[in-house]
């Protein structure tokens, strides 16, 4: 009565019917727009704005290449500091004594309920104007010597944007802390009580507990909704080029300004952000796949 | 014992008058000198570098097919730094976010074509004009080919478009309080709105809306020859350092004189000798 479960799936009727339904729908959208939309559509820009002839005669990355190295460096270093912050916040949250839950508790309410935007605006002309000139990276960066710039470059981009970029990546990393930190606060709780009493009971100090027995489990139960947070990190990093952060979004703008080919180079620009998080999104399955594996050893 | 004290509180008193003349004119000296020093100008030369903030908006400043800064504000810029003898330093700053961002001091000075009006002129100082503009009108033909310039412009059926924060969106809302206003983030945006016939105008900064014509006739055409809401455009510098404004004031006297700004704003807006520069 019931369809055999071990039986070959193969594109039936119903399958193809879906199929002809959604073409159908996507050529309908496809004529309406281009029945309302006045535009002339040309690519011929697009070489030109990815790469360019460097000095040296070779090709070096142009505009949106530099923009897309840009974000993935934002992005990198942001779900580095993010990690670190909220590791710290969501270990903050489990803890038994009162103030150290308030910090995290309070951290977490605050930035997690504010539009990203206006915490952005208000980092940045606020907070970030006084605390990174104090920090004197500017200086130390123009007065790095040819093989620091080199490997400096690679790390953090052009020295006369490391003020820039840092802005970036602190704002990011603080915003998206409070995220990772409800994460790791949901990871740590769901390892039972009794483990962690079962611990205590051998005579393990907290620290132990929680390096031996609370965290490899936590990990594991963290790692997909990390994957997910870190992804949204990728996209969010977008709206860092409000304050200017020289990114690919940021980018975006400047080359579809200056060449008047608005939607290509926006269309482009989705289409570099959709491989870095597919890329991103792959990854972390195979990781996970790996560790699962390995556990059911 | 009482006469020396008489002695010794009019011996104070006078000591006291004596040191307190000079001290006056001494703060005043020395208000002056960290005025001096506080001046943006002295920063600019600590550095070796002028950091100058703009925002791309063609011709003023764009991308070239090498991803460098090119424009009449790139010009001026850099001829400023050649003249004060630093490196020069661009920072593209978001049009939005233009004015916060020089108030937070993430550059030296905005030169980015930045129309002088009253209202930003209570946050940020002025220097005389280096340039000025004039703003254009393009109009959808099929849908505003028989309104009359500007009454038929004034209702609540018609669609204006215009770039969020620029002076032709402020003098939209002044003259055409009855249409509808769409605003966005750049001028791109703006004209393919009126091309897609979602509004009926556009107005921006010139030479965008005559190149616009120019290159669709079969879509648009110019409402009106007259000129609409002439500009000037300085730069701007933060409140409170008269060094800064003298120094920049007088670099745009010396370079109006010689006939150089008006060369390189001839270049720039009078056609578009430069076409081939820019990527496309």
């Amino acid at each position: 009565m019931y369809p055999d479960p071990d039986r070959p799936r193969r594109a039936g009727v119903i399958d193809l019917l879906v199929l002809c339904v959604l073409l159908g729908l996507g050529w309908l959208v496809w004529t309406r727009v281009s029945g309302v939309l006045a535009y002339r559509w040309d690519w011929a820009f697009l070489p030109q704005v990815l790469v360019t002839r460097s000095e040296a005669g070779g090709w070096r990355p142009n505009l949106l290449l530099e923009g897309l190295l840009t974000t993935l460096r934002l992005s990198l270093w942001a779900m580095l500091f993010a990690s670190i912050i909220g590791v710290g916040l969501g270990v903050l949250a489990t803890r038994v004594r009162l103030f150290a839950r308030l910090l995290a508790f309070g951290y977490v309410g605050l930035v997690r309920n504010v539009p990203p935007l206006v915490f952005i605006f208000v980092f940045y002309f606020f907070i970030s104007s006084q605390l990174i000139p104090a920090l004197g990276i500017d200086t130390w960066a123009r007065e790095l010597g040819e093989g620091g710039q080199r490997v400096f470059g690679w790390l953090l981009g052009p020295p006369v944007l490391i003020e820039n970029l840092l802005s970036g990546v602190i704002c990011l990393a603080l915003f998206e802390a409070a995220y990772i930190g409800e994460v790791v606060r949901a990871g740590i709780t769901s390892v039972p009580a009794d483990q962690t009493e079962a611990g205590k009971s051998v005579g393990l100090r907290p620290v132990q507990v929680l390096r031996l027995i609370v965290a490899p489990q936590a990990l594991r139960a963290v790692a997909p909704p990390l994957a997910n947070q870190f992804i949204l990190l990728v996209k969010n990093s977008s709206i860092v080029s409000l304050i200017s952060v020289q990114e690919l979004t940021f980018i975006g703008t400047e080359v579809s300004v200056s060449t008047d080919r608005r939607f290509e180079t926006w269309i482009v620009v989705a289409g570099m952000y959709l491989v870095i998080c597919y890329a991103l999104a792959f990854a972390f399955g195979a990781m996970e796949r790996r560790s699962r594996r390995a556990y059911a050893r | 014992m009482k006469p020396f004290r008489i002695f010794a509180a009019a011996a104070l008193a006078a000591s006291s008058l004596w040191t307190t003349t000079p001290a006056y004119s001494q703060d005043g000296a020395k208000t002056q000198q960290a005025l001096a020093q506080g001046s943006v100008i002295e920063a600019i030369k600590q550095r070796g570098a002028l950091k100058v903030g703009l925002s791309t908006f063609v011709p003023w400043a764009m991308r070239d097919k090498e991803g460098e800064l090119i424009g009449f504000e790139v010009d001026v810029a850099t001829k400023l730094a050649e003249d004060m003898e630093v490196d020069i330093e661009f920072v593209p700053t978001a049009w939005d976010g233009i004015i916060p961002a020089l108030l937070a001091g993430k550059f030296d000075v905005i030169i980015g074509g930045m129309t002088i009006t009253p209202v930003r002129n209570l946050t940020v100082n002025f220097t005389d004009a280096y340039a000025n503009s004039s703003v254009g009108a393009v109009a959808n033909i099929e849908l505003a080919e028989g309104l009359a310039w500007p009454d038929g412009y004034n209702d609540s059926d018609v669609t204006i478009a215009c770039r969020r924060g620029s002076t032709p969106c402020a003098w939209l809302k002044k003259t055409f309080p009855k249409a509808v206003l769409r605003q966005f983030d750049d001028d791109g945006q703006v004209s393919q709105e009126v091309m897609n016939g979602n509004a009926h105008m556009m107005l921006a900064s010139q030479p965008k809306p005559a190149f616009d014509v120019y290159e669709n006739p079969d879509l648009l055409f110019s409402p009106t020859d007259e000129k609409i809401d002439p500009g000037n455009e300085g730069f701007a510098v933060r409140k409170g350092d008269p060094d800064a404004l003298n120094f920049f004031n007088n670099w745009i006297l010396v370079n109006r004189s010689s006939g150089w700004l008006e060369e390189r704003h001839e270049y720039w807006f009078g056609g578009r000798p430069w076409a081939d520069q820019v990527p496309g």
